[in-house]
């Protein structure tokens, strides 16, 4: 199974920076998402996830370090989240990480939008400052 | 000699006061998106949480615009780009962040109740909303209430929302939100 290496851009395209490492079962997102078309971005992404839950079938510890997404990434992130969720269920092994800045201005906005992430999938994120 | 002209250049220099940071019209594509971004990221630079703030505020309308917009301007490549207007203002103790875009009239109910839903609610139940939203399939409009969702948790303000008749077909729908320094 091949890894994805996607390089952050901020300008046009708002792409966050993806490492998905089918070796390691470390996958990562961090940056910015603000995308246009969403689906079309994290499309590959998802269906990596569920190639890698049934046919490596190992742990993954997913890492979140997203300075900034819109509404449109954020329903992504739950799919993502559901993805794991479900392959947890199943009898897999899923970590997830949120990796924030501890001193970012309006943390306690992000925060409650990583507990609105919890509560509407079911999935424990681990919450990471730094 | 003077140009046809289609508009009074007065009145609408006139109409923006002198707190006006920013007023663009046309089509809001990916360009304009970042260029206008990354100015609000320079110039707020001094009020770190409210320019965060103020960023993510303006690329959600944007954005909405940008989709759902019923003015579509042709831009290079033949896409399709929804038009609208996008204007900033700055206060000593808050910014107010104005959008406005043509919708259509069978849409405009459907906008105004889903804005007065946002605007009954608590923060608790504005974000209870929020998920309950983001579960449902994705429909054609669907995101854009989301991002109206957004938006007022973001400003933690009401959001103020206008619309004027232009015609049978189309409304003009405006919102205004206020963001704290």
């Amino acid at each position: 199974m091949e890894n994805i290496q996607i390089a952050g851009k901020h300008g046009v395209n708002f792409i966050p920076t993806v490492n998905f490492n089918a070796d390691t079962g470390i996958c990562e997102i961090e940056g910015e998402s603000y995308l246009e078309d969403t689906i079309e971005f994290y499309s590959p992404l998802f269906k990596w996830l569920k190639e890698y839950c049934v046919e490596i079938n190992k742990p993954i510890t997913f890492n979140f370090r997203l300075r900034y997404f819109n509404t449109s990434s954020s329903k992504c992130i739950i799919d993502i989240l559901n993805i794991l969720k479900k392959y947890k269920d199943d009898g897999g092994t899923a970590e997830v990480y949120w990796y924030y800045d501890a001193e970012e201005e309006d943390i306690e906005d992000e925060l409650e939008e990583i507990e609105d992430f919890v509560i509407e999938t079911n999935m424990k994120i681990n919450l990471v400052p730094e | 000699m003077h140009y046809k002209r289609d508009i009074n250049i007065l009145d609408f220099y006139g109409s923006l006061d002198e707190n006006t940071l920013l007023s663009y019209k046309g089509p809001i594509d990916t360009r304009i998106l970042q260029v206008i971004g990354s100015y609000l990221e320079g110039l707020l630079k001094e009020s770190p949480k409210a320019g965060r703030k103020v960023f993510k505020i303006f690329i959600e309308l944007a954005q909405n615009i940008s989709y759902y917009s019923a003015e579509k301007s042709i831009i290079r490549n033949n896409e399709e780009i929804g038009t609208g207007m996008v204007l900033i203002s700055d206060s000593i103790n808050h910014y107010i962040f104005v959008t406005g875009n043509l919708v259509k009239n069978d849409d405009i109910v459907t906008i105004i109740e889903k804005s007065e839903i946002i605007n009954s609610l608590n923060r608790e139940e504005l974000r209870e909303y929020k998920r309950e939203q983001r579960k449902l399939p994705v429909g054609q409009k669907g995101g854009a209430h989301i991002g109206l969702i957004q938006v007022a948790l973001t400003s933690a303000h009401p959001l103020d929302i206008e619309v004027n008749p232009i015609d049978d077909d189309y409304s003009f729908f405006s919102i205004a939100v206020k963001i704290d320094k």
